[in-house]
């Protein structure tokens, strides 16, 4: 099977306008590469800092990369004009830790859901109008909530829009940046279970960002361990947890109790 | 709260300028209209008592007369009281401009009722007022969109773009601050004829305004666009395939509104204010057209500033108009920044 997304060497580096530049400067992003196969999912774990955002950026066509290729189907993004980037961009939709940031405040929730639809230009009114309320069916919610800010809804109404307006440009693959980590726990059960669903029922591809492994094994099929920019362990879920190979990786795992003591329980004969 | 409070204050707003929209409902007379016989004359007050003690609804007021044992003070005639009428027919004006009338809120019988008393060539003070309010604030409110405009072009523009185009304007902004704008002002006017008609004085007034005022504006909606680009749900859209145009105006500059409407109720009476330095100077509006400068400017005379002391009364009747946009400014800015904590704050919430 041919990979959706194949990322080779990426590397990004902030560069401010410092008169001195700071000689031990990181990269952000430190040569990182990695393919995701169609319909699966890769969960990037790693602290806070080792560059997961960043990636997910770079993805997303909305930060340039300082160097690497990112192969979306054949197609090298990291080469493309401007021009040509805007019409990829629809295609990896981004989903962010903060959904009161990410809808904007002032726009109602059918103003918000339908504004990718409208960038597209393909729909008329009413077409827009009966996509939207096939989306917010997909995620869970209804048309009801139409005309209520995004103030007046809970965390988790406000992550499913999100999820619904990440939908209706019809992406081939969704990244989601920390985007259960502001929910409480049984809202992050329920959100990941409506990913999951819809992995079966769109076959969407998920690159799935989250600084929590037991949350990463749960959701994914593969697991990638970052850490200061780097991919320093890559490998089925299972795999990552029963057998770590970096240090990195066994720090995770040791702040993670649930899974900790799952692989003590598996061990022990 | 907040909210309450602005509204107060938009309503004295509304009332005050209402006063001057419709000034020629409200003052008695034609603003140019001269009586030599009649020049520096004192207020009249109203009255409701006569001097028997009695009650009348009717105000009235006395006219003024020399006091016998002297060459030039006046005292009040209390044998001739001039009652009040009201809704009176007097001098044709257009209301607003547009519609011709000549109802009046209030006006003598057959003698005149200055109630802020009358200038050098015996024009009535009140009415004067009332018509300078028209061109001073049409002033600052002109000078202030033309200001805010600039302003919001050039931060917008610096603050989305960066790199050198904000260096470069920003830079540009800072040569503006730190020039001397009265004296280039006077450079300026030294070019044009010493006679200009009022029109272009007026225009030439709000395009110094203006192009002066835009840089300090301009460097706060900046300062908002840098952070409002970085914002999620501009991303988001960036991700839909949106255009710089689009992301600019749809979800960047609405950011700016709170800003831009306080920095409005800041920079309008801020312009009057200019409007009367400008106009105090001799480059103004001229004379006969009445502004709230050219009022004050009698107060250049010494004879003037020493004798006839309601020729300052205009001043007085300004300030309410400048606490008005004080006050606005200052729920303006505390409602934009409830709105900005409130919206922080439901990050956390959930
Ligand atoms: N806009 C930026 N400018 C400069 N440095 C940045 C910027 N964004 C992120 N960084 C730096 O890049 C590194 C990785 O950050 P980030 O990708 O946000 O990590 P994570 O999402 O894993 O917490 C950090 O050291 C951070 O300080
Ligand atoms: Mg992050």
């Amino acid at each position: 099977m041919q990979p959706l997304l194949n990322v080779e060497n990426l590397v990004k580096r902030y560069d401010g306008k410092r008169l001195v530049a700071l000689q031990d400067e990181l990269s952000a992003l430190d040569g990182v590469s990695f393919s995701l196969f169609p319909a699966t999912t890769l969960a990037v774990v790693g602290e806070s800092g080792s560059g997961k955002s960043t990636l997910a950026l770079c993805l997303a066509c909305l930060e340039p990369p300082t160097a690497g290729c990112i192969w979306l189907e054949g197609k090298n993004l990291v080469a493309l004009g401007e021009a040509e980037r805007r019409k990829v961009r629809p295609q990896i939709q981004l989903i962010f830790q903060d959904p009161a940031n990410s809808l904007n405040p002032r726009w109602n929730v059918l103003e918000i859901l339908t504004e990718p639809l409208r960038l597209q230009g393909k729909f008329n009114s009413e077409g827009i109008e009966r996509r939207a309320s096939c989306l917010l069916e997909q995620v869970g919610l209804s048309m009801h909530i139409a005309t209520r800010s995004p103030a007046e809804l809970s965390g988790g109404q406000r992550q499913r829009l999100a999820i619904a307006r990440a939908l209706a440009p019809g992406p081939k693959l969704l990244i989601l940046d920390e985007a259960l980590s502001a929910l409480d726990c049984s809202v992050q059960a329920q959100i990941a279970n409506l990913l999951m669903e819809l992995q079966t029922s769109l076959g969407m591809t998920y690159l799935f960002i989250t600084h929590d492994l037991a949350m990463g094994v749960h959701i994914a099929d593969e697991i990638a361990v970052m850490h200061q920019g780097r991919i320093v362990e890559l490998g089925p879920a299972e795999k990552i947890v029963t057998s770590p190979h970096h240090e990195m990786t066994r720090q995770l795992l040791a702040a993670t109790p649930s899974i900790a003591q799952a692989t003590r329980l598996a061990r022990e004969p | 709260m907040t909210r309450r409070v602005l509204t107060r204050w938009l309503i004295v707003l509304l009332g005050l300028h209402g006063l001057v929209v419709c000034a020629g409902f409200f003052s008695p007379y034609n603003p140019a209209e001269q009586d030599r016989n009649h020049v520096y004359l004192p207020p009249q007050l109203l009255h409701l008592v006569d001097p028997t003690g009695h009650l009348h609804f009717r105000p009235f007021v006395y006219p003024w007369k020399l006091r016998p044992d002297t060459p030039d003070l006046r005292e009040e005639d209390t044998a001739h009281p001039l009652p009040l009428r009201f809704f009176v027919n007097g001098a044709h004006y257009r209301l607003l401009g547009v519609f011709p009338a000549r109802l009046h809120l209030f006006g003598g019988e057959d003698t005149r009722i200055c109630l802020l008393g009358t200038d050098a060539y015996g024009r009535d003070q009140f009415s004067r007022f009332l018509y300078g309010g028209q061109i001073s604030l049409l002033a600052g409110f002109l000078g202030a969109a033309l200001t805010l405009l600039l302003g919001t072009l050039v931060g917008s523009v610096a603050g989305y773009f960066g790199g050198l185009i904000d260096d470069a304007l920003m830079r540009f902004a800072e040569l503006f601050l730190a020039l001397p704008w009265l004296y280039l002002l006077f450079a300026l006017r030294a070019f044009l004829p010493l006679a200009v008609s009022p029109l272009k004085a007026f225009f030439l007034i709000i395009g110094v305004i203006g192009a002066v005022g835009w840089a300090r504006p301009g460097r706060l909606i900046r300062g908002v666009v840098l952070s409002a680009k970085e914002r999620d749900f501009v991303r988001a859209a960036r991700g839909f395939g949106a255009t710089d145009r689009y992301l600019l105006w749809n979800h960047v500059l609405p950011e700016t509104r709170g800003v831009i409407l306080t920095q409005a109720a800041i920079l309008i009476p801020q312009f009057v204010l200019a409007e009367m330095t400008l106009s105090f100077l001799g480059l103004g509006v001229p004379e006969p057209v009445p502004s709230w400068g050219n009022l004050l400017s009698n107060l250049q005379q010494y004879s003037v500033l020493v004798s006839y002391w309601w020729m300052y009364l205009p001043a007085l009747l300004m300030v309410p108009f400048f606490l008005g946009y004080l006050g606005l400014a200052s729920s303006l800015q505390e409602r934009t920044e409830t709105y900005m904590i409130e919206r922080r704050s439901l990050g956390g919430v959930t």
